[in-house]
């Protein structure tokens, strides 16, 4: 400690001595001034109004009542919006880690890796937003065609396919076949055709043809996936929005024919002209009937996608327990292994999203703070 | 007395607030230098602490310091809030009334003191504030102004120096 930091503590110790004491009394002459300015300082402290002090003495007392109007409206506290906070943040990460999960890698998650899976890419002009009329469409219900298209509209009309092989122990087929009509009829879909082989124990594989809503395709391709091991899967996607074109305008057009033709029937004069103009008619009725049925098959071609799902039976039934008896347990815990793998994978890909705004939304809040305290701090200067 | 734990019960905030209400008007006077918007100040800086009475926290300081720490909060957000330049290097206002005992000489030395204030920048009147109208000690300062003791110490010794000198100039 330097001369002049020993000479500022014994000043500052005089200094509160005095305000202590409430007298000067150091023998340096140089100290008792100080003591002398701070006893002036604290002597030339404002004093409040009495009246001002009794009132917010008995508002202390009351405990700061608050008007009755508001006094029923809960107030969360710190710990209530920390909660309500990290629920947010929570929730937050949930949906960027769900957002996160790619809609065709399902290889990964069910298949294990067990076949050379292939995944054809649609053509150009199919994508995510193909499907947006179809997705208005309730479960189960035939979908509403819309009014028409035309080339270069963004609603176009796709027809999926999907095709995909699984396959199970034998003893397992029969849960297998259950499980994809079960998901099918999850997804708002019908089995449209099913064929099931059977041996000496029990099924030996099968195939099946679903129609399901094209909206609902992938989540229902990710579902039957986790039904057994995935050999082989692939997508198609064709743009069929120049037939649906077509046929509308020709049925319009058709229609336009058929007004005018009643038209002229109203006002025909003799009976080889209205003949003539029922004869037209009954071509005309068939001509707008048959593209009718053209449109209604186009609409339910690509509201509904058609997945062909081939089930296999795989020759190492040891892999899923093996004998009859250990059958069951071994199938439960490798369905628990399952869930217990997709839960963690999902906790780590919502932690993978909650750390980063976590740190993010602390930082901000030191940052607010810090610009608060600089703000206050300039009201001084 | 603060129950060890960090609640402040109602009946340990009205001592408190016993303890305190004189030197937080005084400091607040000070600083904003309008007495009604002191009593604004107070009452509200009061209150605010009352509400957060659970939330004080024995580990970062004394019950005074804390309310002292709020009330200065609040000063300084109603001179950011008022959106006009409060002078702080003014005249200080002569909130207690003249008394027939007050003496000549007295009176003049304060007039100095009162003068050799106006020479102060506002962080220094923040300093003296809470020195000798809060009546805090230095490390109740440097925990009220997020610093460090010594800090508090050498600005302290310097500012009621330049006071000082101030004073000579002016007698």
């Amino acid at each position: 400690m330097s001369e002049h930091d020993a000479v500022i503590d014994t000043q500052l110790a005089a200094i509160d001595e005095a305000l202590r004491s409430g007298a000067a009394t150091a023998p340096d002459e140089a100290e008792r001034e100080l003591q002398a300015l701070a006893l002036a300082l604290a002597a030339d402290a404002p004093e409040a109004d009495p009246a001002f002090a009794t009132e917010l003495g008995e508002r202390v007392r009351s405990g700061f009542p608050r008007p009755p109007r508001l006094a029923w409206l809960p107030r969360p506290g710190i710990p209530q919006l920390a909660g309500l906070g990290v629920a947010a943040s929570i929730l937050a990460a949930v949906v960027v880690a769900a957002s996160l999960i790619p809609a065709g890698d399902d290889e990964e998650s069910a298949g294990g890796g067990g076949g050379a899976a292939e995944v054809a890419a649609p053509p150009s002009g199919s994508t995510q937003d193909d499907g947006a009329i179809a997705r208005s469409i309730a479960p189960g219900q035939p979908p509403r065609a819309p009014d028409g298209f035309a080339p270069g509209r963004r609603e176009r009309a796709i027809e999926r396919t999907a095709s995909l092989t699984l396959a199970a122990p034998g003893n397992r087929l029969d849960r297998v076949a259950d499980g994809i009509a079960t998901v099918t009829e999850r997804f708002g879909g019908f089995v449209l055709r099913s064929s099931l082989g059977t041996g000496d124990e029990g099924t030996s594989g099968g195939s099946y043809e679903l129609r399901i809503p094209e909206a609902r395709l992938q989540p229902a391709l990710r579902d039957l996936a986790e039904l057994g091991e995935v050999r082989s899967r692939s997508q198609t996607g064709e743009d069929v929005t120049s037939e649906v074109v077509s046929a509308a305008d020709r049925l319009q057009a058709a229609r336009a024919q058929r007004r005018g033709l009643l038209r002229r029937l109203e006002s025909a004069d003799t009976d080889t002209e209205v003949e003539a103009l029922r004869a037209q008619l009954d071509v005309n009725a068939r001509e707008i009937s048959g593209l009718r049925s053209t449109l209604r098959g186009l609409r339910v071609r690509t509201n509904y996608a058609t997945v062909a799902v081939q089930l296999e039976a795989d020759g190492d039934d040891s892999s899923f327990g093996g004998g009859s008896d250990e059958e069951g347990l071994s199938g439960a815990l490798d369905d628990a292994l399952g869930t217990l793998s997709g839960s963690l994978e999902l906790t780590v890909r919502a932690l993978g999203a909650a750390i980063p705004l976590g740190l993010l939304a602390a930082l901000g809040w030191a940052a607010a703070r810090t610009a608060r305290r600089r703000r206050r701090a300039a009201a001084l200067t | 007395m603060p129950r060890v734990g960090g609640d402040i019960s109602t009946e340990t905030f009205e001592s408190l607030y016993e303890r305190t209400f004189p030197r937080v008007y005084a400091y607040v006077s000070s600083l904003l230098r309008d007495r009604s918007a002191a009593e604004d100040v107070t009452a509200q800086a009061f209150e605010r602490a009352y509400r957060k009475r659970r939330a004080y926290r024995p580990g970062r300081g004394s019950p005074e310091q804390w309310v002292f720490g709020i009330a200065r909060n609040a000063a300084l957000d109603e001179l950011r809030r008022r959106k006009r330049q409060v002078d702080l290097h003014a005249e200080p206002e002569d909130t207690g009334a003249p008394t027939a005992e007050d003496h000549a000489e007295l009176s003049l030395r304060r007039e100095v003191l009162r003068a050799a204030m106006a020479g102060l920048d506002g962080q220094e009147r923040d300093l003296v504030g809470l020195k000798f109208m809060g009546g805090l000690s230095n490390a109740e300062i440097a925990r009220v102004l997020a610093t460090s003791e010594s800090n508090v110490g050498t600005r302290l010794h310097r500012t009621i120096t330049k006071l000082r000198e101030a004073c000579h100039e002016r007698a």
